[in-house]
């Protein structure tokens, strides 16, 4: 049994990564089977845009957690959903606040947000983090991730975002730190604005904005706390024989590395074993063997399993199960 | 003696606030700078994680209002900081 994708004192979470088409959503789904019949209570999250995470169980999923069998539940993120009730809820706050201001239209603004760059993958984020915080529901949280490129990004927006937080608390601090020092001599600070009269906030208890930026960057620290620790989280890559999918997996690898996110298990995913010469082939299979020499020197220290490939497509339960216990067992 | 009581009270107060003349300044610029951070897509600067945006701007009244007061006397600066200096 491979430790690393089980349970030590807390929940596992489980990001399984790689190129789009090597067989992600396979991998995860097989070993989420293979870990629920082991009796871990299990959920499968698809965080990919491109669902098809019901496809592989057969069963069509939503945004709940959905029973598929004993200890097994999956579900699949809606992200379009997610960044509306997001903006929505946001929008009726401000609307509140910022009745008096005509500096920006805010109705204009709310429009383009939803297309700003990022925001999936702060959707993603905020997504994954709600998960998390009551993963203790759950002994294992698997994640089948969006390719490698956006997964990074997902996977790194705790530590940038901790970066920021750190240092708007750091100008906020100088800000409070004069407003204290004049409220000293001329006494409280008013502000009137819109026919409101607002008295300034001096004490970073009892300013809004102090308060919103540590709650946010507690939040973050959580995310972070969690996915850098290696008796919580591991990510396995999956890849195909063949040498983009190499080159991608080695790229990740260093990026996890760099942000302190335990790595622990490659994948090679349908390997072709061939038992009579097929010319049309050789190519592939001279390409095939290449990588599959050369992975072995670049992922040092790290498990690496091949899969063959399969000459019907592993879905349905009792395939997944074989397939995730060949995961999970070594 | 009521006019006289005045006189010095009002004498204090410009002292007081003259000796905060300098933080005020500051504090708005920080404030400001805050803002301007925030709202940085706006003009073209890297934005700080849209979430954590949206999460403040609902409390960012004070700011706003700044950055807006800011912009209209931007042409008049020099002004600002000469009356600040008593350059006059």
């Amino acid at each position: 049994m491979r430790e690393y994708l089980l349970p030590k004192e807390e929940f596992r979470t489980v990001f399984v990564i790689g190129k789009g088409g090597v067989g992600k959503t396979t991998t995860s789904a097989a070993l989420s089977v293979a870990l629920a019949k082991k009796g871990y209570r299990t959920l499968i999250v698809s965080l990919d845009p491109a669902h098809n995470l019901g496809d592989v169980f057969m069963v069509k999923l939503t945004d709940k957690p959905k029973k598929l069998a004993e200890n097994l539940y999956a579900s699949e993120l809606d992200m379009e959903k997610l960044i509306k009730g997001y903006l929505k809820h946001l929008e009726k706050n401000l609307k509140n606040m910022y009745r008096y201001l005509t500096v920006i239209n805010l109705e204009k603004y709310f429009e383009v947000l939803s297309y700003s760059p990022g925001i999936e993958e702060y959707a993603t984020l905020e997504a994954v983090r709600e998960i998390l915080v009551s993963g203790n529901e759950w002994d294992v949280i698997v994640f089948d991730t969006p390719p490698t490129g956006l997964t990074l990004r997902v996977l790194a927006l705790p530590r940038i975002s901790l970066i920021w937080a750190d240092r708007l608390i750091e100008i906020r601090r100088k800000i409070l730190e004069r407003r204290r020092a004049i409220a000293k001599i001329q006494g409280e600070q008013k502000f009137v604005v819109g026919g409101e009269e607002i008295t300034l906030a001096k004490e970073e208890e009892e300013d809004a904005v102090m308060k919103e930026l540590k709650a946010y960057r507690s939040e973050v620290e959580f995310v972070e706390r969690v996915i850098t620790d290696p008796d919580r989280t591991s990510v396995v890559a999956v890849m195909n024989p063949e040498m983009l999918p190499l080159y991608e997996t080695e790229r990740a690898y260093e990026s996890l590395k760099k942000f302190g996110i335990p790595f622990n298990l490659v994948v090679v995913n349908k390997v072709i074993t061939l038992e009579k010469d097929i010319p049309e082939l050789r190519v592939k299979l001279d390409a095939q063997k290449k990588v599959l020499s050369g992975i072995e020197k670049r992922f040092r220290g790290i498990d690496i399993i091949r899969i063959p490939m399969f000459a019907e497509e592993p879905r349905g339960l009792e395939w997944l199960e074989k397939l995730g216990g060949s995961v999970l067992e070594g | 003696m009521q006019k006289l009581k005045d006189f010095l009270k009002g004498f204090g107060e410009t002292f007081k606030h003259q000796s905060t003349e300098y933080i005020e300044f500051e504090e708005r610029e920080l404030e400001n700078v805050f803002a301007i951070i925030l709202m940085g897509s706006f003009i073209g600067i890297p934005s700080p994680p849209t979430t954590l945006v949206i999460r403040l701007l609902p409390h960012m009244t004070r700011e706003l209002y700044i950055i807006q007061r800011r912009a209209v006397e931007m042409d008049d600066i020099l002004g600002e900081l000469a009356g600040l200096f008593d350059i006059t």
